[in-house]
């Protein structure tokens, strides 16, 4: 049976990724991570649905209880995230540039930082940051647009142990997700301003242009929310929007530091776009695992 | 002849407190048997038959102390007692035989980890389409398993019918496997093992815009410790991240693999028999489905029950012998130094 599985698998994938994935699919119904048949989980994969999306985690039993929708996972660093359609998939060029950013900063609980992320989706960035760093040590906001990803979001926070609020008794960090548009002139509003200024702002902002949205492969176009993808015809409307945010008075606290995340051969001109702010003394660009230009940090 | 350390670790085995109370039970005994020893002769039937049995459990203990307690107080305790282990296991010779061949060893280690109370997880696995697998690593988890199975390095011989082999033709293949101490990425040692700047990490495949453009999971990784030269890829879990983790720490150990045979090479001369099981392209033991039989070629032990060896605990029966004719080695090599 698995070698008609693994033919049917390798004609969308190849050889090599198709047998890679059975196994992971094995894997997930032996260890009871899913209810569903191998015979399920790859039609489904053979139809272009993402693998992260039909490969359910270990918590997953847990969490049925509250979680009507399908639910897939996928590990972030040390992490084990739900994934839910139509939020995008954390990808393991963000996971690679957020673990040096854990690495490259050293908050502490004498002095806790804010930290704000900006269209969080399933909450990675700032779950990921929380868990590396010390207990008291970073408060985090995030802003979603999208009702699934707030929701996505605020599970991953319950399954990761990071609470909404810190507790008078021991030092935690805390994350919130709130439903809010960045695009808006009068953003940051409500409980948003609280939690001025901030140290850190990060972002993976959608920014795939026009002319690559239409040639996307299907397991993403046909799975992930455009929301989350589509950057405007340009691809870069997001970060002049971002950068724009970013002047307002009283957004960015004396010594900040930003970190967004950047699309092919975007990185030099956001890095140009940032510093046309003339927020900021000092930027670099780092590059992903692929060597790609993939981040682009701004210090002040 | 010996080495300074040899030389050193007598000293300290003399002084020890141990051997010196084992040493005056021995020389008490040795003084009661040759009291005993006239009685033997005594005209008296009743005290002649008292100093038979007397004589015969004198001269047990004193075997005992023989075969056992001098030699386990003057083995060195192993430095590697607290380490896990990691074990390679790779197909050779044989094609799916070999492989299927792998599959069956793999699952007689696991049972062996289940009843000595290791946990053991497959770490990375290459299957067959074929059935079977061709490449394996297991971690084994818990205090011992290193020593317990670090001489089950090298190449184990299977000679059976095939399945498919309609002939009744009898095939030889072969498993080759490599026993690794386990770091643990807690361990403090491990630090200085090697150092970050000495190494090359590489993703495996292209991934072309990647980012947002592809939801494809690419997580196989690639380490190069450039000074050895030694190269492992990983690819079995579902993040690079934990595949790096998984790389470093097989890294770690066959650094840490490297470190000891050296250690114990430069003490080759005086250690002659130390090093066995150091060769790893040896042949150890051949598992005959055909005799029902299982032979281990270092210590030319037989046992006439292969299923018991490979479906139940009888591969302890082999650990144990190996691990004792080591302990042996390690004592006459010993006393050989004046
Ligand atoms: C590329 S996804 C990044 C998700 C997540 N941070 C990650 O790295 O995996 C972009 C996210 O921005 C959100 N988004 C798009 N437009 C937005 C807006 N105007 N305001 C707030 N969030 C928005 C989308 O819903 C989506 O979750």
């Amino acid at each position: 049976m698995n070698s008609r599985l693994l033919a049917r698998l390798a004609i969308s994938l190849g050889r090599n990724q198709a047998s890679q994935e059975l196994r992971w699919m094995n894997h997930a119904i032996s260890r009871g991570h899913t209810n569903l048949s191998l015979e399920d989980m790859v039609a489904r994969r053979a139809l272009g649905e993402p693998l992260q999306y039909i490969l359910g985690t270990y918590h997953m039993t847990l969490l049925l209880s509250f979680l009507t929708l399908a639910t897939g996972s996928q590990p972030f660093g040390p992490l084990n995230l739900l994934t839910r359609p139509p939020v995008l998939i954390p990808r393991p060029e963000t996971e690679h540039w957020v673990l040096n950013l854990a690495e490259s900063l050293s908050p502490a609980a004498q002095n806790p930082i804010s930290l704000l992320d900006l269209g969080t989706g399933s909450g990675c960035i700032p779950l990921l940051l929380c868990h590396l760093w010390p207990p008291g040590s970073v408060h985090a906001c995030g802003v979603d647009i999208s009702p699934h990803a707030m929701r996505l979001a605020t599970d991953n926070a319950a399954l990761c142990g990071i609470p909404q609020n810190a507790s008078a008794i021991s030092p935690q960090n805390t994350f919130k997700a709130t439903f809010a548009n960045f695009l808006a002139d009068h953003f940051p509003v409500g409980g948003l301003r609280t939690a001025l200024p901030f140290d850190v702002i990060t972002s993976n902002p959608p920014y795939i242009p026009w002319e690559e949205y239409i040639n996307l492969p299907r397991s993403v176009s046909d799975y992930e929310d455009p929301k989350a993808l589509f950057g405007g015809p340009t691809g870069l409307e997001f970060y002049h929007a971002i950068a724009r945010f970013l002047c307002r008075k009283g957004v960015l606290s004396p010594n900040a530091l930003v970190a967004l995340e950047v699309g092919r051969e975007q990185a030099e001109k956001v890095e140009q776009v940032v510093l046309s702010t003339g927020l900021f003394r000092h930027t670099e660009i780092w590059l992903d695992p692929w060597g790609k230009q993939r981040t682009v940090i701004a210090r002040m | 002849m010996s080495s300074p350390e040899d030389v050193l670790r007598l000293k300290q085995l003399k002084e020890s407190k141990a051997l010196q109370t084992a040493w005056d039970e021995w020389t008490q005994t040795r003084q009661l048997l040759d009291n005993t020893a006239p009685l033997l002769d005594d005209p008296d039937p009743t005290m002649r038959s008292l100093a038979v049995d007397e004589y015969t459990s004198l001269t047990s203990t004193l075997t005992q102390f023989l075969e056992s307690t001098f030699p386990s107080l003057l083995v060195p305790p192993s430095t590697t007692s607290h380490l896990s282990a990691l074990m390679e296991m790779k197909s050779g010779v044989g094609g799916s035989e070999s492989s299927l061949f792998l599959g069956d060893l793999l699952r007689m280690y696991q049972r062996l980890a289940n009843v000595n109370r290791w946990k053991a997880q497959v770490v990375a696995q290459n299957d067959n389409d074929g059935g079977g697998t061709k490449d394996a690593i297991i971690e084994i988890k818990g205090d011992g398993a290193y020593d317990a199975l670090r001489f089950e390095s090298g190449v184990h011989r299977v000679q059976r019918v095939p399945a498919t082999e309609s002939s009744g033709r009898v095939h030889t293949s072969t498993v080759s496997i490599v026993v690794l101490p386990l770091v643990e990425e807690t361990d403090t040692q491990a630090e200085e093992l090697f150092s970050m700047s000495d190494i090359k990490l590489e993703v495996m495949r292209a991934r072309g815009a990647g980012g947002q453009h592809v939801n494809k999971t690419e997580s196989a990784v690639r380490l190069t410790h450039i000074p050895t030269g030694i190269t492992v890829s990983m690819q079995d879990e579902r993040s690079q991240h934990q595949n790096r983790r998984r790389a470093f720490q097989v890294l770690r150990s066959r650094l840490l693999d490297k470190k000891l045979t050296r250690e114990m090479e430069e003490r080759r001369d005086t250690r002659r028999n130390l090093v066995r099981g150091a060769d790893r392209s040896e042949k150890i033991r051949t598992y005959n489905f055909v005799q029902e039989r299982v032979t281990d070629h270092r210590i030319g032990l037989t046992l006439m029950n292969l299923s018991s060896v490979l479906e139940g605990d009888g591969i302890q029966d082999f650990i144990d012998a190996v691990k004792k004719d080591h302990a042996d080695s390690i004592l006459e090599d010993m006393l050989d130094v004046d």
